[in-house]
């Protein structure tokens, strides 16, 4: 950026490349830049400095230590030890602040600062635009709510020989898991599905423990959501053992990781809980394409709720999902409209997985200085008839078995019999899940009814192993988006 | 049934399925897993697992994930049949916009927006339909306008969707046509009533002198969210109002007021716009 090499101690008085405004851009939300503002003053700050590359401090938090913040400033990707899910979290953004008013001197910093900031550097891609940290990576199907802020924020890098062993650790750590997880398994099914200790959600809850433990908190999060279905309808039964099936697919390929083809063995590792850091993710290759915002649901997961985005890659026609998520009243991601085409760089997890983050985008809408101009030129996703939504659905299903949510675009009509309710054309139909609303509002099925009105349209959905779940309708001059919204009570 | 979203491809699958179901529930212990020479049988041969429950595990395992990748679409289904058409065009998404608004905020104005969508040959959007007619189940009058101004698809809507309710169905069909499209009178004191009858400038030179003398305050919010909800309907006069109203110094005690007032103003100015009468309509669904 143009800075001199001032001596620890120094302003930085060079023509400061920052401003409020750009800062300000940056911000998940007006409360968290509000926030950041409170936070923005020298004297609440420990250990700053600043160079040609990163800028640094200590801030005291709610915590029993003080976060340390990193922010890499030609990169804008942010390091903190918060807690906090909304990045960048308000102690980058108020260390941002502060760097853009010239209240940082310069200096040299630590040697964990320093090898973070090295490896940014070396990982940097020109078009890099994240400012994530807190590492949520999960499986395809988007599992990971595990509220481990620990275990998300990856620590400094340590000597290699260091993160080796560490690694190794953790590999034996989760296969040991794993090995509990098929014991227990079969522990169920040996004394059958009809066992009253099956609605006991203790004996749920210790074997998540233990996958929290084994670093396998996807896995643990599946287990406690499959508690929650015991009794639920007359089908449980059926519905059980299929998730039981597949938990067991997957302990048995997670303790066979070195034996499966590498985006396999990525992609069951990924799904069990394997961490990935956001910058790796990012440094990976960017998929660039216009990409259709097909559908938004949230869903309330443990203690947190998660927002996902279907994203269609209208020239790449691959799906991709964006995942945030809010601890009470945290904001979730809001910067997509359904129906909206955005021009952009997405990076996925890996194992070719349907998770991404988003990188570049060229529509200008990160508001970063380099950010591309290019207009999206509008362009929508094709609409397929139902037998080939499901033909897609189960070629996703296919090469990953354990997806618990797969999107599907189609053309189809709304229907209904006595017992079910169903999209339709004329070949084939599909069955949807849209429980009723007891008297508790415009439910999904009413507003599909109401915008299609016999009609056939443009509809994106997921499918679940209950059922399709209508996200959106897409008419030719407006979207509708159906998908649950968050409790407004519990986000921001 | 796993899968059950869509038709799975059973084949053999469905019958080994049901099968799997059986022993999962009675346990292991009682029964031991089907056994067989078919497709799942070889695929999960090679484990040689020798505990049945480890048998069991891997075939259900192995089915589901056949049975939800090689799903197969259920038969055709007869569709809803559509309304009756309604030529008007569906109101513009804007107003639709707007209509949130105003109940959010400034529910005086809905029955004005009701009475703007019918007068300007408008049809509510449908999505808003069923909104409207939950939360005006109980009030026949509005009712009746979300009747007129939703067109056929109201009673449609009534009569596919179980959700919305009998109730609501009967008391559609105890609307008597022609109901009144008149605004309801708004309790306005005399000495505000009668600036209905001056031009917008004025009311807004009115308004700002008794603000800014305190003759006009806090506690008489309601009846001046009244008067303003009462104006003549002039597009360019309430925006000129909201106009002059935001202008008020921000250190005067009456701030709150009047950006709360200019804000209503100009909620009604930009809705009266949006739903002018429709001339060149874009087709709408």
């Amino acid at each position: 950026m143009g800075r001199s090499d001032d001596t620890l101690g120094r302003r930085v008085d060079d023509p400061l490349p920052w401003s409020d405004e750009q800062v300000e851009s940056l911000a998940p939300s007006a409360s968290m830049m509000s926030a950041a503002r409170q936070l923005a003053t020298p004297t609440r700050w420990r250990s700053t400095g600043a160079d040609e590359g990163g800028v640094w401090g200590t801030v005291q938090g709610s915590g029993r230590e003080p976060y340390e913040t990193v922010v890499d400033h030609t990169e804008v990707v942010t390091r903190c030890t918060c807690p906090s899910r909304r990045l960048p979290c308000k102690h980058a953004l108020a260390l941002l602040l502060l760097f853009a008013r010239g209240q940082i001197a310069t200096g040299a910093p630590s040697r964990r600062t320093r090898a973070w900031l090295d490896r940014r550097r070396a990982d940097a891609q020109p078009s890099v635009d994240d400012t994530t940290t807190g590492d949520n990576s999960s499986g395809e199907g988007s599992d990971d709510a595990t509220g481990d802020p620990d275990n998300a924020s990856p620590p400094d890098l340590p000597p290699r020989d260091d993160w080796d062993r560490a690694r190794n650790e953790r590999v034996e750590s989760m296969s040991g898991a794993l090995i509990e997880l098929d014991r227990w398994l079969e522990d169920r099914l040996r004394t059958g599905l009809a066992d009253p200790s099956l609605a006991d959600y203790a004996t749920w809850d210790q074997l998540a423990a233990r996958l929290v433990d084994g670093r396998a908190g996807s896995l643990a999060n599946r287990v406690r959501r499959l508690a929650g279905r015991v009794g639920i309808d007359a089908d449980w039964q059926q519905q059980m053992l299929a998730e039981l099936g597949v938990l067991h697919l997957l302990a048995q390929a997670g303790q066979r990781l070195g034996e499966l083809p590498g985006p396999l063995a990525d992609a069951v590792a990924t799904t069990i809980g394997w961490q990935v850091r956001t910058a790796d993710v990012l440094a990976g290759v960017p998929e660039t394409d216009h990409w259709f915002v097909a559908g938004r649901s949230d869903a309330r997961e443990d203690r947190l709720e998660v927002r996902r985005y279907w994203l269609y890659g209208t020239k790449s026609q691959r799906w991709a999902l964006i995942l945030s998520f809010a601890a009470y009243q945290q904001s979730l991601e809001h910067t997509f409209e359904v129906g909206d085409t955005v021009h952009a760089d997405l990076h996925r997890y890996p194992g070719g997985a349907l998770r991404a983050l988003v990188g570049r985008r060229h529509d200008g809408a990160n508001g970063l200085p380099g950010s591309g101009t290019e207009e999206a030129p509008g362009e929508r996703a094709v609409f397929g008839g139902v037998a080939e939504a499901v033909a897609g659905v189960g070629a996703l299903l296919a090469s990953q078995p354990w997806l618990d949510r797969v999107p599907m675009l189609l053309r189809a009509t709304v229907a209904q019999d006595r017992t079910r309710r169903m999209l339709t054309d004329s070949d084939g139909s599909v069955v949807l899940n849209v429980p009723p609303t007891a008297g508790r509002g415009v439910g999904a099925w009413t507003s599909l009814i109401a915008v299609s009105a016999g009609a056939t349209v443009d509809i994106a959905a997921e499918w679940t192993p209950e059922g399709v779940v209508p996200l959106a309708v897409h008419l030719p001059h407006r979207s509708h988006d159906l998908g649950r919204r968050a409790d407004a009570s519990f986000v921001a | 049934m796993t899968g059950s979203a869509i038709t799975p491809n059973d084949g053999d699958l469905g019958g080994r399925w049901e099968t799997l179901v059986t022993v999962a529930l009675l346990g292991t212990d009682r029964r031991d897993p089907p056994a067989g020479a078919t497709v799942i049988d070889e695929l999960v041969d090679d484990t040689q697992r020798a505990r049945p429950a480890a048998r069991l595990l891997a075939q259900a395992a192995a089915v589901t994930a056949a049975r939800r990748a090689g799903a197969r679409p259920g038969a055709p289904e007869a569709p809803f049949v559509p309304p009756p058409p309604d030529d008007r065009p569906a109101c513009p998404s804007a107003a639709a916009d707007r209509w949130r608004h105003v109940v959010a905020v400034w529910p005086v104005l809905e029955d004005e927006w009701l009475a703007a969508v019918i007068a300007g040959g408008w049809r509510i959007e449908p999505v808003l339909v069923p909104a409207l007619l939950l939360r005006h189940q109980r009030d026949m009058a509005r009712l009746a306008l979300v009747d007129v101004a939703a067109g056929p698809l109201a009673r449609w809507l009534v009569d596919v969707d179980d959700e919305l309710g009998d109730a609501l169905g009967a008391r559609l069909e105890r609307i008597t046509p022609g109901s009144t499209l008149a605004l309801p009178a708004l309790p306005i004191p005399d000495a505000l009533a009668r600036w209905r009858e001056q031009d917008l400038a004025s009311v807004a030179g009115n308004l700002l002198a008794g603000l800014r003398s305190g003759q006009l305050a806090a506690s008489h919010r309601t009846v001046l969210v009244n008067l303003v909800a009462r104006l003549t309907p002039d597009v360019d006069g309430l925006r000129h109002l909201a106009d002059a109203l935001s202008r008020l110094d921000p250190l005067d005690p009456a701030v709150s007021l009047a950006t709360a007032l200019a804000d209503l103003a100009a909620t009604r100015a930009s809705m009266l716009d949006e739903l002018a009468p429709a001339t060149a309509v874009t087709p709408a669904r």
